[in-house]
C-alpha cells in the first residue's frame, strides 16, 4: 500500500512552487557539511517490501546508527527511473539527490555533465583489488574511479526444457551456432509458441542485449577512438536478429515487460528459448517455481567467439550535492567495505535477495563457501558464461542512438543490414568529430 | 464600501466577473502562460541538464533543418492527424446518430461507448498490447482461422501506426460522441418534423436540417481532435506505453520525440525549440481553420 499522501492546500503548493528557484539558485553553491544525504533509488523503501528493498533499508539503518551524517532513502519506481523525468528534472533544476542509481549508459550522460564525484580517496587499496578486473575501470575516468558497482549481471540464452521436450529435441539439440539456432528455432516454432525470442522494443536495453552478438565477430561500434562500426562483424550480428524475425521463428512484440521478461515469456510457454540476464534466475525463482529450464552461452557465428554482456548497476555521488565527500564514504562502506560484515552484505545482495555475479572476489568466495554457484543455472553463469564478457559499453546516447535505429531498421522493417550499418558509422562518426568530453568505451 | 457603493451597477457587475475570473485566470497564466514564455526563452539557449545555460543564438532552430528524425516524427504526426481526425469524427458522429433517440437501455449504451475514456491511457496501452500480441493476443487468435494468427499489429511498422490510430479512436469516440449528443439536443425537433410534413426522408432530413444546424460542434470537434492528435495525451502516453516510438520509429510522433530529446538526450534547449515550433504550426493550421469558417460562425452571413 502507497503511504497516504500528505495534505497538500493551494497555498503551500503555490509557496513550493514560488521557492523552486530560490532553492535551484542555491543548489549548486552549497557544499561541504550537510547532515542528511538523499539516496534515490528503485528498490527501497518500496510498498511490496520485498528483499531487495529490505537490504538498501537495513543498508541504510546500518549506516545511519553509526555515523553523523545520515541517508535518507528515496525510492522512485524502476519504470519511472529508467524512463521518466524525475531523475533529469532534478538534476536541471540544480536539486539532485546526492547518491543514486547509475547505469553503463547513462554514466557519460552524467560524467561529462560534471555531477560526478571522484570516489578515490573513500575507496581503500584492499577494496580497489578486491574488484574483478575491467569494472573499476569502467567507471573511471583518467584513473578516477566514478562509481561502484553493485553487481554483474550477464546475459545468456534461456531455454525451456518443456518445450524443448514437446518437439522431440534433447540436450543435443541445444543450437551453439547462429544456423543452429535458426534451425532449432524453426522446430520449436508452432501455433502459440516461438522458438526463440530477442527485445524488440527500442531502447537502451535493446542495445545491451545486441552488443554480444556484434562482438563475437570482434566488432564494435568505436575502436581507438574512431568510428568501426560499419563492419562485417556488424552487418552479420544484424542479419542475424533479423533473420529470426524473416524465418517467423521470433515475435515481433514480447509479453509482459519486454524481451528481457523472462517469467511472462519462456514462463508462460510463448518463447521456447529467449535471451536474458542473470537476474531471470532469481525472478523464476520466485514467480515460476514450475518452469523447467536451462541456461546456454549465446551461440556463436561461423568462427565467432562466445561474448556476452555484463550489465550492472553502479552507486553513484553527486558531487554537487550537500555533502560528496560523505557520500563517497557511504558508497565505499556499502558496497565496498572489506571486513566480514562488509562482504556479508555483499554476499546478501549478490546471491541472497538477487542473483548476480559478485564484483568482488571475496563477495565469490564466501558465495561460494555456502554453495550459492554450486549448480544449475547460477553455476553456468559464473563459471562458462561471465568469463567471456565484457562490461557494458558507457556510449553517450549520440552513439547510443545510431545503433538502436540500425537494429530496429534491420529487426523489424527489413532493411539491407549493410547499408544500416553504413548509415549509423556515418552519424556517430559526425557526432565523434566535435565530442568533447571523457573517452567513449 | 463607500467606493463600491458609488460605482455604476454596470462597473460593480464587471469587477464581480473580474473577480470570479480570476482563480482561472492567475491558474492559466502561472501554470500554461508561464511555462509556455520560459520555453520560447529557453529555446535559444544550450541546456545540458545539469544547469548549465549557454546561449547560442537561434541555433537549436538551424539544427532541425538537417534533422531527418524530426521530419520523419513531423510525418508521422501528420499522418497521423490525417487519418485519425477524420475517423474518429465519422465514427462518434455515428454513434451519437445511434443513441440520440430514446429506446431502453440507452443510458447503458451511452455509458458503454464513453467507457474506454474514463481508463486510464496507460491501461488502455497495456491492454491492448495484451490482446494483439503475436500468436497469443486475441485478436490473433480470432483470426487464427483465415492464416493472420501470426500478425503482428504492434511489432509491423506497416501495421504499427494504423493500429495507433485505431485504439486513439476506440478511446476518444466516446468523449466526441457526448460533444455530438450535446450539439444534437440543440437541433430543434420543430424543424426536423416541420421537414418530415413537407415530405423529406431521413436522409434529407439530416442532410438540410441536422449537418448544417450542427457546424459548429463538428467544427469544434475537428479543431479540438486536430490539437489533441498533434499534443494531446494520446500522442505521448499510448505511444509510449504500447510501442515506445518503435517498430524501426514507426509511431514515434512529434511529441515523443521531443520528450526523447529532452529527457534521453539531456538537449532542454533543443527540446524548447521544437515545442515552439510545434505550437506554431498548431496555431497556423486553428488560425486556417477558423479562417476559413470565419470564426466559426456559421449562422451570419
Amino acid at each position: 500500500m502507497a503511504p497516504p499522501p500528505a495534505q497538500l492546500s493551494r497555498r503551500t503548493l503555490l509557496s513550493a512552487f514560488a521557492a523552486v528557484p530560490l532553492l535551484s539558485a542555491c543548489g549548486n553553491s552549497s557544499g561541504g557539511d550537510g547532515k542528511e544525504l538523499s539516496f534515490w533509488n528503485f528498490y527501497g523503501p518500496s510498498d511490496d517490501q520485498g528483499p531487495q528493498s529490505k537490504w538498501f533499508v537495513a543498508a541504510a539503518e546500518e549506516w545511519n546508527r553509526n555515523n553523523e551524517v545520515k541517508v535518507k532513502l528515496r525510492y522512485i519506481p524502476g519504470k519511472d527511473y529508467l524512463n521518466g523525468t524525475t531523475l533529469q528534472t532534478a538534476f536541471q533544476s540544480g536539486q539532485g539527490p546526492d547518491i543514486f542509481l547509475i547505469s553503463p549508459g547513462d554514466f557519460l550522460r552524467y560524467y561529462n555533465g560534471g555531477v560526478l564525484q571522484d570516489l578515490g580517496p573513500a575507496l581503500s587499496a584492499a577494496a580497489r583489488a578486491d574488484y574483478l578486473p575491467g569494472l573499476l575501470e569502467a567507471r573511471s575516468v583518467d584513473g578516477k574511479v566514478y562509481g561502484l558497482p553493485m553487481e554483474i549481471e550477464p546475459l545468456a540464452m534461456y531455454y525451456s526444457e518443456t518445450a524443448f521436450e514437446k518437439a522431440g529435441l534433447s540436450e543435443a539439440d541445444l543450437p551453439k551456432t547462429w544456423d543452429q539456432t535458426l534451425a532449432v528455432a524453426e522446430k520449436l516454432t508452432g501455433k502459440d509458441r516461438y522458438g526463440v525470442m530477442f527485445e524488440t522494443l527500442p531502447g537502451y536495453y535493446q542495445n545491451f542485449t545486441w552488443y554480444p552478438f556484434l562482438w563475437q565477430g570482434d566488432g564494435a561500434p568505436i575502436k581507438d577512438g574512431k568510428v568501426a562500426f560499419d563492419s562485417p562483424a556488424a552487418v552479420q550480428a544484424l542479419k542475424f536478429w533479423q533473420d529470426t524475425i524473416q524465418h517467423k521463428v521470433a515475435p515481433r512484440k514480447a509479453l509482459g515487460d519486454g524481451g528481457g521478461d523472462v517469467v511472462s515469456n519462456l514462463g508462460s510457454g510463448a518463447a521456447a528459448m529467449q535471451e536474458s540476464g542473470i537476474w531471470a534466475v532469481a525472478d523464476l525463482r520466485a514467480k515460476a517455481r514450475n518452469v523447467k529450464y536451462g541456461v546456454i552461452p549465446h551461440p556463436t557465428p561461423d568462427g565467432g567467439k562466445p561474448a556476452t554482456d555484463l550489465g550492472g548497476w553502479a552507486f553513484v555521488a553527486n558531487s554537487k550535492g550537500k555533502n560528496p565527500e560523505a557520500a563517497a564514504k557511504f558508497i565505499a562502506w556499502a558496497l565496498g567495505s572489506t571486513d566480514a560484515a562488509g562482504i556479508e552484505r555483499q554476499r546478501q545482495w549478490n546471491t541472497v535477495v538477487k542473483t548476480n555475479v559478485p564484483p568482488r572476489k571475496s563477495v565469490q568466495a564466501a558465495a561460494d563457501a555456502k554453495g550459492a554457484f554450486a549448480d544449475g543455472a547460477l553455476q553456468k553463469f559464473v563459471s562458462e558464461i561471465a568469463p567471456t564478457g565484457k562490461p557494458e559499453p558507457r556510449f553517450p546516447p549520440e552513439v547510443y542512438q545510431p545503433i538502436a535505429d540500425a537494429i530496429q531498421a534491420c529487426q523489424l522493417n527489413a532493411a539491407d543490414p549493410a547499408k544500416a550499418a553504413a548509415d549509423a558509422a556515418s552519424r556517430i562518426d559526425t557526432f565523434l568529430q566535435t565530442y568533447q568530453g571523457a573517452p567513449i568505451s | 464600501m463607500a467606493r463600491l457603493q458609488g460605482m455604476s451597477r454596470k462597473r460593480r457587475e464587471a469587477l464581480a466577473a473580474y473577480a470570479f475570473l480570476a482563480p482561472d485566470t492567475l491558474g492559466l497564466l502561472i501554470f500554461v502562460a508561464l511555462p509556455m514564455a520560459l520555453a520560447f526563452g529557453v529555446a535559444f539557449f544550450k541546456v545540458d541538464g545539469f544547469g548549465n545555460y549557454q546561449y547560442v543564438g537561434l541555433a537549436n532552430y538551424r539544427l532541425m533543418i538537417g534533422d531527418d528524425q524530426l521530419l520523419a516524427a513531423l510525418k508521422v504526426t501528420a499522418i497521423y492527424v490525417v487519418t485519425f481526425v477524420p475517423i474518429a469524427f465519422v465514427v462518434s458522429f455515428a454513434l451519437a446518430m445511434l443513441v440520440r433517440n430514446q429506446f431502453r437501455g440507452i443510458g447503458w449504451v451511452r455509458s458503454a461507448f464513453f467507457l474506454p475514456n474514463v481508463v486510464s491511457l496507460v491501461v488502455v496501452g497495456l491492454i491492448w498490447q495484451f490482446l494483439l500480441v503475436d500468436k497469443r493476443g486475441a485478436l490473433s487468435k480470432l483470426l487464427a482461422p483465415f492464416g493472420l494468427g501470426d500478425v503482428s499489429f504492434l511489432g509491423t511498422p506497416s501495421l504499427a501506426l494504423g493500429t495507433y490510430v485505431l485504439i486513439s479512436v476506440w478511446f476518444l469516440m466516446g468523449y466526441q460522441m457526448l460533444v455530438f449528443l450535446a450539439g444534437l439536443k440543440d437541433v430543434p425537433r420543430e424543424l426536423e418534423d416541420a421537414a418530415a410534413i413537407d415530405g423529406a426522408g431521413s436522409w434529407q432530413r439530416f442532410r438540410y436540417v441536422i449537418w448544417p444546424l450542427l457546424r459548429p460542434t463538428s467544427f469544434f470537434v475537428v479543431v479540438n481532435s486536430t490539437i489533441g492528435a498533434v499534443t494531446g495525451l494520446q500522442a505521448f502516453d499510448l505511444v509510449f506505453v504500447l510501442t515506445k516510438g518503435g517498430p524501426a520509429r514507426a509511431t514515434s510522433t512529434v511529441v515523443l520525440y521531443i520528450y526523447e530529446q529532452a529527457f534521453t538526450f539531456n538537449n532542454l534547449g533543443y527540446a524548447a525549440a521544437l515545442t515552439t515550433v510545434v505550437v506554431a504550426l498548431l496555431v497556423l493550421c486553428t488560425g486556417l481553420m477558423f479562417g476559413l469558417t470565419r470564426g466559426g460562425r456559421f449562422d451570419e452571413d
